[in-house]
């Protein structure tokens, strides 16, 4: 990647008047002030230092701003630049201008941040809900029973079965009111639609095993 | 993530003075006088090659070690001046000219003087020792580097490990001819272009990790 140094970004939202796009201060205005805070801060002038920090980064946003879209992608580049020049203020040299000093390493963190993204999108896809339902095979099924399999599996039953499993679980008799209806006893309606459940799980299960 | 003004406000208020750097060449001057040093002692320790009052007449040898001097010395700066952020790309150029002076005399003294590589041509001996010098040239003026030129990790890591790395090769390289009486053709290629290789290939390949491995940390706290 070659290091794109001030080239305008192709698309802005601009407003009617046409400034809406933050306009970036040139470095060389604030030059000399810089140098000379750097100089102070880099012998321990901390107040010149905590001025010179809160003075370019207003700058440095507008500098990531060229390169990022999301905010929090903006204000985490300005962060990273600023503690690479906390890192490294001692390769300053006050006889030097600034601007190309600060220029060179917002570029170089831009540069390397953009590539670092770059890989991770190539690698990496953000896992949405969607994800999660899709990995899993039976999410993508109907979960809901299939009416006529289930009909088709009690018709094999046996008829004593067939009828308990008729009465007790799909008319939802209770066992009493079965055994008024049908004649059969309690305890045999009890055995019948306990058999009928296991085979019909045994019949069902086995179909819909994947 | 913590605020800006708020990071600006634990930065300032955990800021020590520093001292600035020196000058680019005179850093670049002190880590050849080290590279002088390393190639002395080792002149001390294993004696120069016992022809080198003969071959060092021969204009091409001489051009060549010249070249590999002049290559060392201007990567050298080179390396320096690149791994500061305000100065320009274009000083990687620097050692441009004395990079083809040193190849173009090394492809000559291969092409006049074909010497046929024989079995006696190398030795075991000879390549260890070889080898030896090699390790004993290239660690510590690796090492001296990496550690002169750590700030450049969040840099231009790959540019100046290059340049670091082609510098150490071409000492290296010059160490070898002055110790070694390889004059096989094969030998002076393995000395020369060998080296350079494999030390520019080395740097390429793990200079940036090992830059972000003893860069200086961006932290809050110091």
């Amino acid at each position: 990647m070659t290091e794109r140094n001030g080239r305008p970004p192709q698309l802005r939202l601009v407003g009617s008047e046409g400034d809406a796009a933050p306009a970036v201060p040139g470095p060389t205005i604030r030059d000399t002030d810089w140098a000379i805070l750097m100089a102070h801060a880099q012998d321990g002038d901390r107040s010149a230092y905590q001025r010179l920090l809160r003075e370019i980064t207003p700058y440095l946003r507008s500098l990531a701003a060229r390169r990022h879209r999301d905010p929090s992608d903006v204000e985490d580049a300005v962060q990273d630049i600023l503690l690479t020049v906390h890192a490294i203020r001692h390769t300053f040299d006050p006889t030097r201008p600034f601007g190309p000093w600060l220029v060179t390493i917002a570029n170089r963190r831009f540069i390397d941040r953009l590539r670092q993204q770059g890989r991770r999108r190539d690698r990496e896809t953000p896992l949405m809900p969607e994800h999660e339902t899709f990995s899993e095979p039976q999410a993508n099924l109907e979960e809901r029973p299939d009416r006529h399999e289930l009909e088709k599996a009690i018709d094999e039953l046996p008829p004593m079965q067939r009828k308990a499993v008729h009465l007790l679980k799909l008319n939802e008799m209770s066992l009493k009111e079965a055994s008024t209806a049908s004649g059969m006893s309690i305890a045999s309606l009890k055995v019948n639609v306990h058999r009928a459940v296991k085979s019909l799980r045994k019949i069902l299960g086995d179909r819909s095993e994947p | 993530m913590i605020a800006t003004p708020d990071l600006i406000e634990s930065l300032a208020a955990n800021m020590k003075p520093v001292r600035r750097l020196r000058p680019p060449v005179t850093r670049a001057a002190c880590w050849l006088l080290l590279a002088a040093l390393v190639v002395v002692l080792l002149a001390v320790s294993q004696g120069v090659r016992p022809d080198l009052a003969t071959r060092i007449h021969d204009p091409s040898f001489a051009a060549g070690m010249v070249g590999a001097i002049l290559t060392g010395v201007l990567a050298a700066v080179a390396a320096f001046l690149v791994s500061l952020p305000d100065r320009s790309r274009l000083w990687l150029l620097l050692p441009a000219p004395a990079v083809v002076l040193w190849l173009t005399y090394i492809g000559y003294q291969c092409l006049g003087d074909w010497v046929s590589f024989g079995p006696e041509g190398v030795s075991i001996g000879e390549a260890t020792r070889c080898l030896a010098t090699l390790v004993l040239t290239s660690l510590p003026l690796s090492l001296a580097m990496l550690v002169m030129l750590r700030y450049a990790a969040p840099l231009r890591p790959t540019a100046v490990t290059c340049m670091g790395s082609l510098s150490v090769a071409a000492i290296t390289a010059t160490a070898l001819s002055l110790f070694h009486s390889g004059d096989a053709t094969l030998m002076i290629i393995m000395f020369n272009i060998g080296t350079a290789m494999m030390f520019v290939g080395l740097g390429g390949l793990f200079g940036r990790r090992m830059m972000q491995w003893i860069a200086p940390r961006p932290s809050i706290r110091e």
